[in-house]
């Protein structure tokens, strides 16, 4: 618990306007976009501009044993910048300049509170491009992609965020202001910490500042629409698309229910009898798009499409995305709660493990809808359930347990861009070994010998207490 | 989050719907004090709909907050004017320096003997504070006190005008010029004497009881009981028209026979542009080219013309249509100003960086006259562009309709 004095220290770092701690500031701090999990209060918020009020402020809750919450915008899936243990949520909002725009070098440095979309936007003027997407890109942060590894449809050709980051600087748990990483394309020197701190949820630190790599802008792209009868035929048609040498910078996929519930509320034009449709956009120069649209259309035939469009404009294309993008929305809409999984598995196995999850959603009769970014064999995975009835709840966690157990058995992981949090503690040891587990808690307990940073999420609490051989931190 | 004006300001989660929504749940759930910041962050909302117009399950916030902030003014004992006095202008000198110089200032405007009622009392007590805020000059003679001609009588549409505070008092040639082009496109204009305020500041605030006064002396001004109803009723300023189409209907909800008659009076509602437009289609004029000459307009979309009623296209066709000027698409013209009813005054921080951003897109647009259609824009608008001394002007719809109709008087 935060005493008067510690939160008249805290004051005196962040400034007067800085700190906040009435019982209405508190309560805004308290939740993210995780569906039905309710608000933890805080017991302040501050909103720091430089690195060295993080550095004082991550030292002072090392001393006075306060736990530490990095927030971005608050769009996160998994409860991450929940602060379950109570102390200070780090809120990243006034720290949200572009430092430097580096045309030479293809790269720019960013405060982690600059928002995903504002910074594609601002290099796009120089013919530069960013290219990671996820879904929230208009409010989401860079810092909160940064700790979550944000992937989104374009991750398939472009990587996640990892892949667009060369260097940090970043206050680690025990207050120490460090670089990591280099700005330079290639660096080999020493264990490579800019890949720890990426999706670490915040809790190897916080980082204050990003160099980002850029890439040129694609001169064109082209969007397509395939239609399939059979939800086998579209998942293989994905990976034969890589086989016949196109390199798509999405590919989309969306099942029966998926198609009903857009047509449902945001009509689309999509064929709400076929089972199952992809959205495929390719990019590049004109004669690349143009060639790629090509063979990626005679490949779908091939594959057993009913139908392949090309969008012929801007708008059509934009027609189709807005379709993808209205599908979670659309979704809300009809379940009051869903359980929202993000697994990823290898190409070669999607067919049957969207098979296998149709099946088990109808052994547990529960309602299940799928879709994702399965270019990267990333599906989401909506269980919908009725939050009044405590069965239904209860099949629909049930059947959340019987897909990580479908997708650890295939080789595949149970979150590819979401994260752990504190909504997948109970699932991590299925995918991971004891031995794997405790590796993870020894890094933590070596750079967070305290638990300030986050406490809570990624690791469970249990398993970080019995490593560190005493009690629970809190 | 994306679409809040405030939220881009001011980057705290008591910006957002989803922060406001979650504090006001936990106040009805006896979870939160009604403390100074929850006032402040109920407060900071500029009713814009934004939020709205961008849900997939099309939330109304700004309805949610309103109740919310009824609920706050419900539970005052003592007015909030005394209780601002008491409590914020007596202890602080500075407040109290200002309050005179407040008082100076406003010294005409109360003198004018405005009505109490009117909802410009809510927006301007606090806005006279000469600290470069332009105070908006009074009208000689109020337009509902100028003599209007009858209406003609074979005329194929009985049209009644609402005015509004801003055209009545401050700006009469809005109202004039709306009557105006109405008449000349063969409408009989009737300005019903009995109406007031549309009630739309006191609602915003949270003030019911005056809200629910007004909207009951405005249905006996427009909808007369005993006397065939108009076919349409219209404003210059679109604010008062969703007012009146969209808000008063429930506000009269508890009173069946009121709520009955609210319904027809909404259902009569059109925005001027709409209603012009439309009959300008009927009596099939057609765009004449206009010359390289003529002055260049753009169009500021108001929240509650384009979010609140849905209109976007009508404004652009009938400043497309206008012999005696031309039309440039500005950027995010559907971008809030910041005015908000009492957000400007309450929050002017940042209803002046909301309205800075706003003019920069303007005037990058490259026109010379900013048109829009409701009196908040307007005031909010000009009174900005005066502090920035920039050779752009605002004008109404009503107003453009009527200065640019022919290439004759486009040079005026």
């Amino acid at each position: 618990m935060l005493d008067k004095a510690s939160l008249k220290k805290i004051r005196r770092i962040m400034g007067k306007e800085a700190m906040l701690n009435t019982p209405a500031d508190v309560a805004l701090y308290g939740y993210d976009a995780t569906p039905a999990l309710d608000g933890v209060a805080p017991e302040a918020v501050v909103f720091p501009q430089r690195a060295e009020q993080v550095q004082s402020l991550v030292q002072l809750a090392n001393q006075e044993n306060f736990a530490v919450v990095p927030r971005g915008a608050g769009t996160g899936l998994t409860g991450g910048a929940r602060p379950i243990h109570g102390g200070v949520v780090l809120s990243t909002q006034a720290m949200n300049q572009i430092l430097r725009l580096d045309t030479d070098n293809f790269q720019v440095v960013v405060q982690p509170g600059v928002v995903t979309g504002d910074l594609q936007t601002r290099v796009a003027r120089e013919g530069l491009f960013y290219p990671t997407d996820p879904q929230s890109l208009a409010v989401c942060t860079i810092g909160g992609n940064l700790a979550e590894n944000a992937g989104g449809p374009r991750a398939v050709k472009y990587g996640v965020t990892r892949q667009q980051v060369l260097a940090l600087q970043v206050v680690l748990p025990q207050g120490q202001l460090v670089r990591m990483g280099a700005r330079t394309l290639k660096t080999v020197s020493g264990y490579d910490l800019v890949s720890l701190l990426v999706g670490s949820e915040g809790t190897l630190g916080v980082i204050t500042e990003a160099t980002l790599r850029l890439l040129p802008a694609p001169a064109c792209r082209s969007t397509l629409l395939m239609v399939f009868d059979r939800v086998d035929q579209a998942a293989a048609a994905v990976a034969k698309t890589f086989r016949a040498g196109v390199w798509p910078s999405a590919i989309e996929f969306m099942d029966r229910h998926c198609i009903r519930c857009i047509e449902e509320h945001e009509p689309a034009g999509l064929p709400i009898d076929a089972a199952a449709v992809l959205i495929v956009e390719v990019d590049g120069s004109r004669p690349e798009v143009t060639s790629a649209a090509e063979r990626v259309q005679q490949v779908m035939s091939e594959m057993g499409a009913r139908s392949v469009q090309v969008a012929q404009s801007e708008a059509e294309a934009e027609q189709l995305w807005r379709a993808r993008r209205s599908l979670s929305p659309a979704v809300a809409k009809i379940a009051p709660l869903k359980i929202n999984e993000d697994i990823v598995v290898p190409l070669s196995t999607l067919p049957g493990v969207i098979d296998a999850i149709h099946a088990l959603a109808a052994r547990q009769k529960i309602k299940c809808v799928c879709f994702g970014h399965v270019g990267d064999g990333n599906l989401h995975v909506n269980f919908l359930a009725d939050p009044s009835s405590q069965e239904e709840v209860a099949r629909a966690e049930h059947a959340a347990r019987e897909l990580f157990a479908l997708t650890v058995s295939v080789g595949g992981s149970i979150t590819g861009e979401h994260g752990v949090g504190t909504t997948k503690l109970a699932y991590l040891g299925m995918e991971h070994a004891p031995e794997a587990l405790a590796a993870m808690a020894a890094i933590k307990l070596a750079l967070d010998p305290r638990g300030i940073m986050n406490p809570g999420k990624v690791l469970p609490d249990e398993l970080l207490a019995k490593e560190r051989g005493s009690g629970p931190a809190h | 989050m994306a679409h809040c004006p405030v939220y881009a300001e001011l980057r705290q989660e008591g910006a957002v719907a989803r922060g406001k929504l979650s504090l006001i749940r936990d106040q009805e759930a006896g979870r939160m004090p009604r403390g100074r910041r929850y006032r402040f962050f109920l407060s900071a909302c500029l009713q814009c709909g934004s939020c709205t117009a961008a849900c997939p399950n099309q939330v109304d916030t700004a309805l949610v907050i309103q109740a919310g902030r009824a609920r706050l003014a419900a539970a005052r004992e003592s007015s909030w004017i005394g209780r601002f006095i008491t409590k914020k202008i007596l202890p602080s000198e500075r407040r109290l320096r200002r309050l005179l110089g407040l008082a100076r200032a406003s010294r005409a405007l109360w003198a004018k003997k405005i009505p109490t009622q009117s909802g410009l009392h809510l927006r301007l007590r606090r806005g006279l504070d000469g600290q470069g805020r332009r105070i908006p000059e009074i009208a000689n003679t109020f337009f509902l006190h100028q003599k209007q001609p009858s209406p003609e009588p074979g005329a194929q549409r009985r049209v009644s005008l609402f005015v509004g505070c801003v055209a009545n008092y401050l700006k009469p040639q809005v109202a004039q010029a709306a009557a105006t082009v109405l008449t000349q496109a063969h409408c009989a204009v009737d300005i019903p004497l009995g109406q007031g305020c549309c009630g739309l500041p006191a609602y915003g605030l949270g003030e019911n009881e005056a809200a629910i006064e007004l909207a009951v002396r405005n249905l006996d001004a427009l909808m007369p009981l005993g006397q065939a109803p108009p076919d349409v009723i219209t404003s210059p300023c679109a604010s008062c028209a969703y007012m009146l189409k969209k808000r008063m209907p429930g506000l009269l909800s508890a009173w069946p026979e009121l709520h009955q008659r609210a319904q027809q009076l909404a259902e009569r509602v059109q925005p001027f542009s709409r209603l012009f437009t439309q009959l300008r289609a009927d009596s099939a004029v057609s765009k004449k080219n206009s010359s390289e000459n003529t002055p260049l307009l753009t169009f500021h979309d108001p929240c509650h013309l384009a979010k609140g009623l849905g209109e976007r296209n009508a404004p652009r066709q009938l400043l497309g249509q206008l012999a005696g000027a031309r039309y440039v698409e500005m950027d995010q013209a559907d971008r809030c100003c910041g005015q908000g009813g009492s957000f400007c005054l309450s929050h002017q921080d940042l209803s002046e960086k909301i309205v800075s951003n706003k003019l920069s897109l303007a005037q990058k647009s490259g026109a010379e006259v900013l048109v829009t259609e409701c009196s908040g824009c307007l005031l909010q608008l000009s009174s900005a562009l005066w502090s920035e001394d920039s050779a752009l002007e605002v004008i109404s719809t009503a107003e453009a309709a009527l200065r640019y109709q022919s290439a004759k008087k486009g040079s005026m």
